[in-house]
C-alpha cells in the first residue's frame, strides 16, 4: 500500500485513533508510523479531533498506590541508566515492532526457500551536492516477489537537522510513491506490500524534516537506482 | 478537572510547561503533572478496561512511558492532554488484547450473568455511570462539536459512541447493536468522515473569523 496517499492515511488513522483497528493491524500501523509522515500527520489530526471527546468523562481518582509504584519504577530506572539512555529506550520501544519487522524481513530475504532470489538495488549518489548528502550509496534489498524491501545507507548521511531523506518508488507511469523516511538520515526503511508494482526506479530526495509535506517529492533527488522485478 | 473541550486547550498551556520540565528530568514537575492529569486518564482507561486493578496497572505503564517520552513531546504538534489521552487509550486498548490471551482471573460480578447471548462487556457494568451516548452528548457541548454531532444519524452516533467510549471493536459493536458487521463498519466510517469534514470546516471558520 502507498501510505503517502492522503485518503488512505486518513482512513487508517481514523480507525486507529477511534479504536476500531485491532490486533495485528494495530501493531502494523504502529510499526509504520516512524517512517511514514503522512500517517503520523493524519494520526495527530484525528487525535486532536477525537481526544477532546473524553473531556466529558467524570474523573476517577487513582489509589495512592499507583503513584508509589510509578515513583519506585522511576527510582530503579534512575539508578540503572543515564538520562540519555532512557530517552533512547523510548525510541527503541517505539521502533521495537519495526525492528522485529525488519528482522523478519531479513530472515525472509535470506531464506533460501524463497522462490525468486532477492534483488539488490544500489542507489548511487546523483551529485546534487547542495543537499550535503554523502557520496556513499544507499543499498536496497527487494524480495524476489517484490513485496518486501529493506533500504539503508552504507555510510551515515550528513544532513542538516531540518532535513530528512525520503525514499520513493518511481513507476514508469504516474507519480512517485513514498516508501518512507530514512530515520536520522542513516536508518532503515522496511516495508511490505505492493508499493513497487509498476516501478522501475528507487529514488531518495531531500525533504523537510519528517518527510514531504505534500506526499509528492519536493526536494532534489540525491540518490537513484534502477531495478527490474 | 477537565469537563469540556474548551478547558482542553486552556489547561494545555500549563501542562506543556510541566511536560517540558519532566522531559529534562524534573521529578517534582512530573508529580504535579500526575496529580493534575491522572484522574482524567484513569477515567479514560476505565471506559475501555473496566477492571479497576488492571486499569491502575495500565495507568502506571502510561506514566512510566510519559516520563520516558516527555522530552520528545512537541507542543507545536500536539496538545498535551491530547497526547496524554492518546497514550492512555492506546495502552488501554492493548491491555484488552492481552486480556484475551490470558485466562480470566476474576469472576464476573454476581447477578450479571443473564442470557449468555447478551453477556458482553456492556452487561457487566453494574454502575450508574453515564452511557456512551450520554458522554457523547456531554462532550459535544462545545458549539462546533455539537453541531457536527447533529449531522449524524442516531445509529451512526451510537456506533461512534460505542467504539470510542467503550473501546469496542467493529465486531463487538455489531453484536451490541445487533447489526451486520458490514453495516456497522460503514456507519463508523461514514460518521468519522462526516465529523472530520464538519469539524475541519468549523476550525477554518473560527480561524477566518479571527478567533
Amino acid at each position: 500500500m502507498d501510505y503517502s496517499r492522503k485518503d488512505l492515511a486518513d482512513a487508517l488513522a481514523a480507525e486507529y485513533v477511534s479504536g476500531t483497528m485491532r490486533g495485528g493491524a494495530r501493531r502494523r500501523f504502529e510499526a509504520l508510523l516512524p517512517a511514514h509522515p503522512a500517517l503520523r500527520e493524519a494520526t495527530l489530526a484525528w487525535s486532536e479531533r477525537l481526544m477532546p471527546l473524553t473531556a466529558a468523562l467524570a474523573p476517577v481518582e487513582p489509589s495512592g498506590d499507583v503513584w508509589r509504584r510509578i515513583s519506585d519504577r522511576l527510582d530503579r530506572r534512575k539508578s540503572v541508566g543515564a538520562g540519555a539512555w532512557e530517552r533512547l529506550s523510548f525510541w527503541r520501544g517505539l521502533t521495537a515492532f519495526a525492528s522485529v519487522a525488519a528482522i523478519g524481513l531479513a530472515v525472509l530475504l535470506a531464506n533460501p526457500r524463497a522462490v525468486a532470489p532477492p534483488i539488490v538495488v544500489v542507489l548511487a549518489a546523483t551529485g546534487a551536492a547542495a543537499s550535503g548528502a554523502a557520496a556513499a550509496p544507499i543499498v536496497a534489498s527487494i524480495s524476489g516477489d517484490g513485496t518486501s524491501l529493506v533500504a539503508r545507507p552504507i555510510a551515515p548521511v550528513a544532513l542538516r537537522p531540518d532535513r530528512s531523506l525520503e525514499l520513493w518508488a518511481v513507476p514508469t507511469q504516474g507519480a512517485p510513491r513514498s516508501l518512507g523516511v530514512l530515520p536520522g538520515g542513516g536508518g532503515v526503511v522496511a516495508l511490505r506490500g505492493k508499493v513497487l508494482a509498476g516501478a522501475d526506479t528507487l529514488a531518495v530526495t531531500v525533504e523537510p524534516a519528517g518527510g514531504s509535506p505534500t506526499g509528492a517529492p519536493t526536494g532534489p533527488i540525491v540518490y537513484a537506482g534502477k531495478f527490474a522485478l | 478537572m477537565v469537563r469540556s473541550p474548551a478547558d482542553w486547550t486552556e489547561r494545555s498551556h500549563d501542562l506543556s510547561r510541566l511536560l517540558a520540565r519532566a522531559g529534562v528530568g524534573d521529578r517534582a514537575a512530573f508529580a504535579t503533572l500526575y496529580e493534575r492529569t491522572s484522574p482524567h486518564l484513569l477515567a479514560v482507561v476505565l471506559r475501555i478496561n473496566r477492571d479497576r486493578a488492571q486499569a491502575e496497572d495500565v495507568l502506571q505503564e502510561v506514566y512510566v512511558n510519559v516520563w520516558r517520552a516527555a522530552s520528545s513531546f512537541d507542543a507545536a504538534q500536539s496538545q498535551p492532554l491530547t497526547w496524554l489521552t492518546s497514550i492512555a487509550r492506546n495502552r488501554a486498548i492493548d491491555s484488552l488484547r492481552r486480556l484475551q490471551t490470558q485466562p480470566r482471573t476474576r469472576a464476573a460480578p454476581a447477578g450479571e450473568g443473564r442470557d449468555s447471548e447478551d453477556d458482553d462487556v456492556y452487561d457487566t457494568v453494574a454502575d450508574e455511570s453515564p452511557g456512551p451516548l450520554d458522554l457523547l452528548s456531554r462532550a459535544a457541548e462545545a458549539r462546533s462539536l455539537a453541531a457536527c454531532m447533529d449531522q449524524l444519524s442516531p445509529s451512526q452516533r451510537q456506533s461512534v459512541a460505542l467504539t470510542f467510549f467503550q473501546g469496542l471493536s467493529h465486531a463487538e459493536v455489531a453484536t451490541q447493536m445487533r447489526q451486520p458487521l458490514g453495516t456497522v463498519k460503514s456507519w463508523v466510517r461514514r460518521s468519522l468522515a462526516t465529523l472530520k469534514t464538519c469539524l475541519d470546516a468549523a476550525v477554518q471558520g473560527d480561524r477566518a473569523s479571527g478567533k
